[in-house]
């Protein structure tokens, strides 16, 4: 897919922005603070309606400005297509395709796909799980769209069973011993056991509902997350060997806090009911679900140790650009067309051997988008069959 | 505003009314064995459009909510058991939004009517958490029509 325009107006530092794309690499050059990685965030909203830096769509507004809009014309195999979005400092933001305004959110999804890789994804290995799952997540959105909706409703039931788990604490009255608010503590066990029936909440019948729900849905995420690291790992393991000249072999494991046996609705969702019976009392005792997929995580290991703690500085730069590339071939192959590449100050930082496997895979087929603040700073070969931008303050120009 | 002051709740089914007992819960030619339930006065007059229900109707006032604190407590949800277990009621149709509030309050609900009578629910073609209220007659009186076993 070839984004052949972008056009934005009072997003961010542009006012009114219009950007033809005419090359198979796009360079954004500029000083720090000039606009490059807005509208690097600007390809990525159309792609995943998220953006990783904004937590409002307040921020994506211009300043003083009531409503920013980014519109895009992407051509697929299939032909042209025109994307819209609306952000409002206040209220919700609307979505369109082809001029028409789309009810659902969702069906904006899954038509324009971009791979974002920013000196940041190196908190992918070097952060806490919570990053890792949020990255598996958005790619999850691009493959299938429809995850974005199963996610959202998990999170739903999930604050829901939440705040009712803290209600029945609250209820029950029973002083909670600071020793037992950790986790994984037998000792919390026995001591309900030994208070009997008094341990058993009060509203049973809806704890037993909001179980089954969180379990129901809960269930979806675990065997999609699954499914896209099986599928992810291989091609990443490859692409690790080959940057590493066969030294390192990187495993990507997913490691569901309900584990899954099997790839089986049914079979899921009785191991993930009986995990909750398992942890009851803690959760009881805590006033929050201990159970389900916000506890999953996933592992990196290279030659069998944790990438985490123990990789190297460089060994973690490998394994982040193999899982880069790893998205972009993955999301090639489910989709059927070459997804955009959106490099965030990020060329810089890679030395020539990664350069060069980052060049090969991507050749003219992925259309990328790289920012820089110095031309000399990456390989002359990415000069070639590249269209050159400056950006100045909100302004772009040839140069 | 002021003729909204004036209109109070159904003692029997709590759908919106100005006398202690309303039109429906009073009409003769009704269906009184079976009851439907919904979330709210407002589902009541889309399902009076349909012109397809001739029973009875029980508004809970609200789904099951522990976010905004609203718990089986907070509803009408004793009333209708009562209602159910005192009357020979022949169906409860339960007629919520598929939403997670709307599933919960429906299998909770559920759960304490089976004892008594056969419960129903509505078949929602309608994905993602559609509104009765802004489902088109059609659409409902298909939806009462194909209605399911709660199991
Ligand atoms: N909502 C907004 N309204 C107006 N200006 C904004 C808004 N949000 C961000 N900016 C401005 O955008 C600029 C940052 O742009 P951006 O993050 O794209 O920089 P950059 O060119 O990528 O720089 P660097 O090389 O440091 O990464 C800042 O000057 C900031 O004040
Ligand atoms: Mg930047
Ligand atoms: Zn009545």
């Amino acid at each position: 897919m070839y984004l052949k325009t972008l056009h934005l107006r009072q997003f961010r530092n542009y006012r009114d922005q219009q950007v033809e794309f005419f090359a198979p690499k796009t360079i954004l050059l500029g000083d720090n603070a000039q606009g490059k990685s807005n509208l690097l965030e600007a390809a990525e909203l159309l792609a995943t309606l998220r953006s990783h830096r904004a937590t409002r769509d307040r921020e994506l507004v211009q300043e003083g400005e009531a409503i920013g809009q980014i519109t895009a014309t992407l051509e697929k195999d299939t032909g042209l297509t025109d994307l819209a979005i609306a952000l409002r400092a206040n209220g919700r933001r609307t979505v369109a395709l082809n001029g028409e305004t789309l009810r659902r959110q969702l069906d904006f999804l899954g038509v324009m796909n971009a791979v974002q890789f920013s000196s940041l994804d190196l908190d992918l290995v070097r952060g806490g799980p919570g990053q890792r799952r949020s990255w598996l997540d958005a790619l999850l959105t691009q493959l299938e769209p429809v995850y974005a909706y199963i996610l959202q409703q998990y999170n739903h039931v999930l604050r829901q069973r939440n705040a009712f788990l803290k209600q029945q604490r609250k209820d029950g009255d029973r002083p909670v011993p600071v020793s037992f608010v950790d986790e994984a503590v037998p000792a919390v066990e026995l001591l309900a056991e030994s208070a009997g029936s008094e341990a058993i909440p009060p509203d049973a019948t809806q704890l037993a509902i909001w179980d089954a729900q969180l379990a129901a849905i809960g269930s979806r995420v675990i065997r999609r997350r699954a499914r896209v690291i099986e599928r992810l790992a291989p091609i990443a393991q490859f692409w690790h060997q080959a940057i590493s000249d066969n030294k390192e072999l990187l495993e990507v494991n997913y490691a569901p806090n309900v584990g899954l046996e099997q790839d089986d609705p049914a079979v899921v969702q009785q191991a993930f009911l009986a995990k909750i019976q398992q942890r009851a009392i803690a959760e009881h005792y805590q006033g929050t679900s201990l159970v389900g997929p916000h506890r999953d995580e996933v592992e990196f290991t290279i030659n069998q140790t944790p990438a985490r703690q123990y990789g190297s500085q460089g060994q973690q730069r490998t394994l982040v650009l193999s899982l880069k590339l790893a998205e972009l071939k993955l999301i090639e192959s489910v989709v059927g067309e070459a997804p955009l590449l959106l490099l965030d100050d990020v060329l810089a930082e890679l030395d020539l051997n990664r350069q060069n496997k980052l060049l090969e895979t991507i050749q003219d087929r992925f259309q990328t988008l790289i920012t820089t603040t110095h031309l000399g700073s990456f390989d002359a070969q990415w000069l070639k069959s590249s269209q050159i931008l400056t950006v100045e303050a909100g302004k772009i120009r040839p140069s | 505003m002021e003729a909204k002051q004036q209109v109070g709740f159904c003692s029997v089914c709590f759908h919106l009314s100005a006398e202690p007992v309303c039109e429906i819960c009073s009409a003769p030619n009704r269906d009184h064995n079976t009851i439907c339930v919904v979330a709210d006065s407002r589902d009541v007059i889309a399902l009076e459009r349909t012109r397809e229900y001739k029973g009875k109707y029980h508004v809970l006032g609200g789904l099951i909510s522990p976010i905004d604190g609203i718990g089986p407590d907070q509803l009408h949800i004793t009333q209708l058991v009562r209602r159910v277990s005192q009357q020979s009621i022949k169906e409860v149709i339960l007629a919520i939004s598929p939403s997670v509030e709307g599933e919960t309050t429906t299998l909770y609900v559920g759960q304490l009517l089976k004892p008594f009578t056969r419960v129903t629910r509505i078949a929602f073609g309608l994905p993602m958490g559609g509104d009765l209220e802004y489902a088109d007659e059609v659409t409902l009186a298909r939806a009462l029509e194909g209605r399911r076993d709660l199991d």
